[in-house]
């Protein structure tokens, strides 16, 4: 028998299989409320166009996680490393001084971004390849700090510790418009995202997220689908990070290093394991959400600011978060192991064309993930 | 020249010599079973041809050529197929989707072109979902296609990574124990289905199988392993009546085993110990 | 001249070497009081408990509440509070085995750990949220033991009563969790637990009552430590103390001393404290470390790990992979 030609199609007669009933009319109706949404609303404010491109960049992390834990099945506590070099490289071949960034060399810096934080991701993940289980959550957790506190903090590369400006190119100076250009950004990384899921990458990190064995029987390389996952989910998180210089218009260690850097850590898993692991349209939701709530967050304070609790408010915001984000990591794994996925899954199976159902009988109840991964004791 | 030749292979885990010097050959088209009570190192055997486990001496060669440090990827690629004593599948994945998992090899894109959605994978996962089809098609599981493996009955998932091992594209396939948990009936048409595979596809089969019905009726030769070491060789008829084989299913030395319990026919006693 | 030139660098090596000893000692104590209750949960339910360090500060600033006395809560003198500190302590760590471990027994350990970080990061929230007067600090160990301050001196170089204090504690508690798991029923308990969770069944062994008083014991380890920590003049009592640095580095002495022994969690915290303070001190002998200004320590933690994991996974002294 020959390798190329797969001769079992040749002998047996193919029946097209009946493709889900896809009404696009109701459904296009009924996405564009939710278009507008994303795309005017921002434009009504300053605040709301600078927190919404905020939330954008939490997004691109939320894919980012998203094909490391949820598809390669890879615990990282330490993700703020790979956003934070990804500032880091962009803000410093930038160079923009006191000047609007060159468009060219704006492209050129996003790029080496994604590029900077996909290698180091790599190296991290050759390294980690060796170490099983839990042992490789340490080791994230502790890369993570170590990385931000011994590299961002060199005097070269953080502006001799005032921080490294990042003006934005005039094209997309203004909070709207640069909101757009995250959203782009956000577009080209879903883009990703969705091709790794619908390919045999995609298919080969789950299968080997599962089981190695079977995953390497079936041809998968499976070393080096680790490092793969590891890279395609270094190089999302490097330019969510190079969007993020050019959102606070400067890279700074500090949001990177420290009890600030452990915090971003921590919310990037939460919001992972909240959306649902492996489950794209919840992740993305959980990332808006915590976007919306981190201390960072104009939102927060305005609630706050209306309600009289400006003053504590602003003394208690990370804490805050954070409880906010314990009760719900809790209520999730505890209560909820499909997370937030789970619940939205009806409707996002209706806008893709399946009929409308509550329960969807073999949905993947998105607990595979974790429960069946390679991450174990 | 033979499809897999296994040449004094020995593995040992610690003190514990696994397998002790196992020679076997199987020629192509034939299907040749591998037999031998539990612990005997059967399926360290299929870990070792297909690159789970390094022998610690020995050689594997697949088609002439020496594989025996090649990992298991490789060998996959190479097409070397094989299946799990517990089933292995990817289980949070529909069927279908691990049919198109099994083809990881045969995708015919590179990974820059998938990152990239390039308009070739789009084709060729088309050609790759035909094909997963008309497995389903070919094993009677195409009303299963789009169901998750979790609430598939033990049976049915013994077949459809039957199916899995076909999707690799294999040339030499090698089995482990498919008719585990299947009853009599459906055991009888796993034979007629594997020797309706080997008239179709050509594929070369290398099975470890307790149930002695399906041995003679599917396999041409067979081996039968005890204690690492290789007991017997031969046509079925012939191995299924060599007195050392019977007394290593019955457990005991040879000798000693046969004059205490007296069988009065050998293959009844091979067939009651083996189910 | 030579001569001239060998006496004085004789004399600054001695000066360069002790202090860091001393620091390393002390912190290393600190580290190991941590990794005790590490070690002690890895080995009772095969996890990493990521909320151990704020076990710590939890016992800290409830310590630091009862002595301060704040609202309707009186003041109290410093052991009495400590006492209730260190229940609080242990009655938060039971409260996650109830509330949030024993929901999940039979999950995925990986799930288990990160519902950990979950408790970790609640409890750093319900600190900072919480109103208690955030001025003050606990007394230093002298003015409880009301002795004069014993700064002791080697060769001109001070050694702190609370840094004695961390690594007697230690060595007691090291010592009295050796003779716990070697001598009563329940320590004996714990172990065939850990061993094999279903022949511990099989025994009569109840592996929910188990898992309940680990994590208390990890919760009275882990007060202790963190009041300890918590005493000035090093020591402060802030939210989420004890979960950054310090917990990262009692996880690297655990590993080092080989996860699942008690001795080795002791052992691998001294080293790691010394690693750390030399690296913290003097880094120009390591060429990678010269370059870097900030977090040398961290990175000299960081490649132990690295090399421990990957070389030796087992540790120093652990029995097992």
């Amino acid at each position: 028998m020959t390798v190329s030609t797969p001769p079992v199609t040749a002998t047996l007669d193919l029946r097209g299989q009946a493709r889900p009933d896809r009404r696009i009319g109701v459904r296009v109706l009924a996405a564009l409320p939710l278009l507008a949404l994303v795309l005017l609303l921002p434009a009504r404010s300053y605040t709301f166009g600078h927190i919404a491109a905020y939330a954008a960049i939490f997004v691109m992390v939320g894919l980012s996680m998203n094909v490391l834990t949820g598809y390669t099945g890879q615990i990282s506590l330490g993700h703020q490393a790979f956003v934070g070099l990804g500032a880091l490289t962009a803000a410093n071949l930038i160079h923009t001084g006191t000047t609007p960034a060159d468009p060219f060399m704006f492209g050129v810096g996003m790029v080496s971004a994604a590029a900077a934080s996909g290698a180091a991701a790599l190296l991290l993940g050759a390294v980690a390849l060796r170490i099983r289980g839990l042992y490789l959550a340490l080791v994230t957790l502790v890369f993570g700090s170590v990385f931000a506190d011994a590299i961002f903090t060199l005097p070269s590369l953080n502006g001799q510790d005032a921080g490294v400006s990042a003006y934005r190119p005039s094209a997309i100076s203004g909070e709207y418009r640069f909101y757009l250009f995250a959203v782009a950004m956000v577009a080209v990384c879903f883009y990703v995202d969705v091709c790794v899921r619908r390919t045999k990458l995609g298919r080969g990190l789950v299968a080997l997220r599962d089981n190695e064995l079977v995953a390497s029987a079936f041809g998968v390389n499976v070393l080096g689908y680790k490092l793969l996952g590891f890279t395609i989910s270094g190089a999302i998180a490097g330019l969510a990070g190079g969007v993020f210089a050019f959102w606070t218009q400067e890279f700074s260690d500090k949001d990177f290093t420290a009890a600030a850097g452990f915090n971003l850590a921590l919310t990037f898993v939460v919001m992972v394991v909240v959306g649902g692991l492996a489950n794209r349209g919840g992740v993305i939701a959980a990332a808006i959400f915590f976007a919306l709530v981190s201390p960072l967050s104009p939102m927060m304070g305005t609630i706050a600011q209306h309600t009289g609790w400006l003053n504590f408010y602003n003394d208690h915001k990370f804490y805050i978060s954070n409880v906010i984000g314990a009760v719900l990591l809790l209520q999730t794994v505890i209560l909820n192991p499909g997370g937030l996925g789970q619940v939205i899954r009806p409707f996002a199976r209706w806008f893709a064309g399946h009929p409308f159902a509550l329960h969807d009988p073999d949905g993947d109840s998105g607990v595979g993930a974790m429960e069946g991964s390679s991450v174990r004791a | 020249m033979s499809v897999l030749e296994v040449r004094d292979l020995t593995i040992r885990f610690g003190g514990l010599t696994a397998i002790d010097g196992l020679n076997l050959k199987v020629d192509e088209w034939e299907i040749v079973g591998l037999m031998g009570p539990n612990g005997a190192g059967k399926t360290t055997a299929f870990n070792c041809i297909t690159g789970f486990y390094k022998p610690s001496h020995g050689q594997v060669l697949y088609k002439g050529r020496d594989v025996t440090k090649l990992p298991p990827h490789r060998k996959a690629a190479l097409g070397i197929g094989r299946t799990f004593q517990n089933v292995g599948m990817v289980k949070s994945e529909t069927v279908l989707e691990n049919l198109l998992t099994a083809q990881h090899t045969k995708t015919g894109y590179s990974a820059l072109q998938a990152v990239a959605g390039s308009g070739v994978v789009r084709q060729r996962e088309k050609q790759l979902a035909q094909r997963a089809e008309a497995i389903l098609e070919l094993l009677g599981l195409a009303d299963i296609r789009d169901r998750r493996l979790g609430a598939l009955p033990y049976g049915t998932l013994k077949l459809l990574e039957l199916g899995c091992a076909l999707a690799t594209d294999p040339e030499l396939l090698l089995l482990d124990e498919p008719s585990s948990g299947m009853g009599p009936e459906e055991s009888h048409q796993l034979g007629d289905r594997l020797l309706a595979l080997r008239k179709e596809l050509g594929v070369t089969m290398l099975l470890i199988e307790h149930h002695v019905p399906l041995v003679t009726a599917v396999c041409d030769y067979v081996y039968v392993l005890n204690f690492g070491k290789l007991l017997a060789e031969g046509e079925p008829e012939h191995v299924r009546n060599h007195p050392e084989v019977v007394a290593a299913y019955l457990g005991g030395e040879a000798p000693a085993a046969l004059a205490a319990t007296e069988v009065p026919d050998d293959q009844q006693a091979l067939a009651e110990a083996t189910q | 001249m030579h001569e001239v030139l060998a006496s004085g660098s004789q004399f600054s090596i001695q000066l360069n070497f002790l202090s860091p000893l001393i620091d390393g000692i002390a912190n290393g104590a600190a580290y190991g009081l941590l990794g005790l209750g590490l070690v002690l949960l890895y080995k009772s339910n095969r996890i990493f408990n990521f909320a151990q360090g704020e076990f710590a500060t939890v016992g800290a600033i409830a310590t630091y509440v009862f002595y301060a006395g704040t609202g309707f809560l009186p003041k109290l003198p410093f052991f009495l509070a400590a006492v209730i500190g260190l229940l609080v302590a242990t009655g938060v760590a039971m409260l996650t085995e109830r509330l949030v471990i024993r929901p999940m027994f039979e999950r995925a350990k990986v799930i288990l750990v990160v519902g950990t970080v979950g408790v970790a990061l609640l409890l750093i929230g319900l600190e900072g949220l919480l109103p208690y007067p955030k001025t003050q600090s606990l007394p230093e160990i002298s003015d409880v033991l009301r002795v004069q301050p014993f700064v002791t001196r080697i060769d001109n170089v001070a050694i702190l009563d609370q840094d004695v204090a961390k690594v007697v504690m230690l060595a007691l508690l090291a010592l009295g969790a050796f003779f716990f798991f070697r001598y009563t029923r329940t320590g004996t308990a714990i172990l065939a637990v850990s061993q094999d969770a279903t022949a511990a069944r099989v025994v009569g062994i109840s592996v929910e009552r188990i898992s309940l008083i680990s994590w208390g014991i990890a919760g009275l380890l882990g007060g202790v430590a963190g009041v300890l920590l918590a005493v000035p003049p090093a020591g402060s009592v802030t939210p989420g103390a004890f979960t950054g640095t310090t917990l990262t580095v009692a996880f690297a002495a655990a590993v080092l001393g080989g996860m699942t022994s008690l001795p080795g969690a002791f052992v691998g915290g001294i080293l790691l404290g010394l690693i750390e303070s030399f690296a913290n001190a003097d880094a120009s002998f390591v060429p990678l470390l010269s370059h870097v200004q900030n977090g040398q320590a961290e990175l000299a933690v960081f490649v132990v790990l690295l090399a421990v994991l990957m070389f030796r996974p087992r540790g120093l002294l652990g029995q097992e992979a």
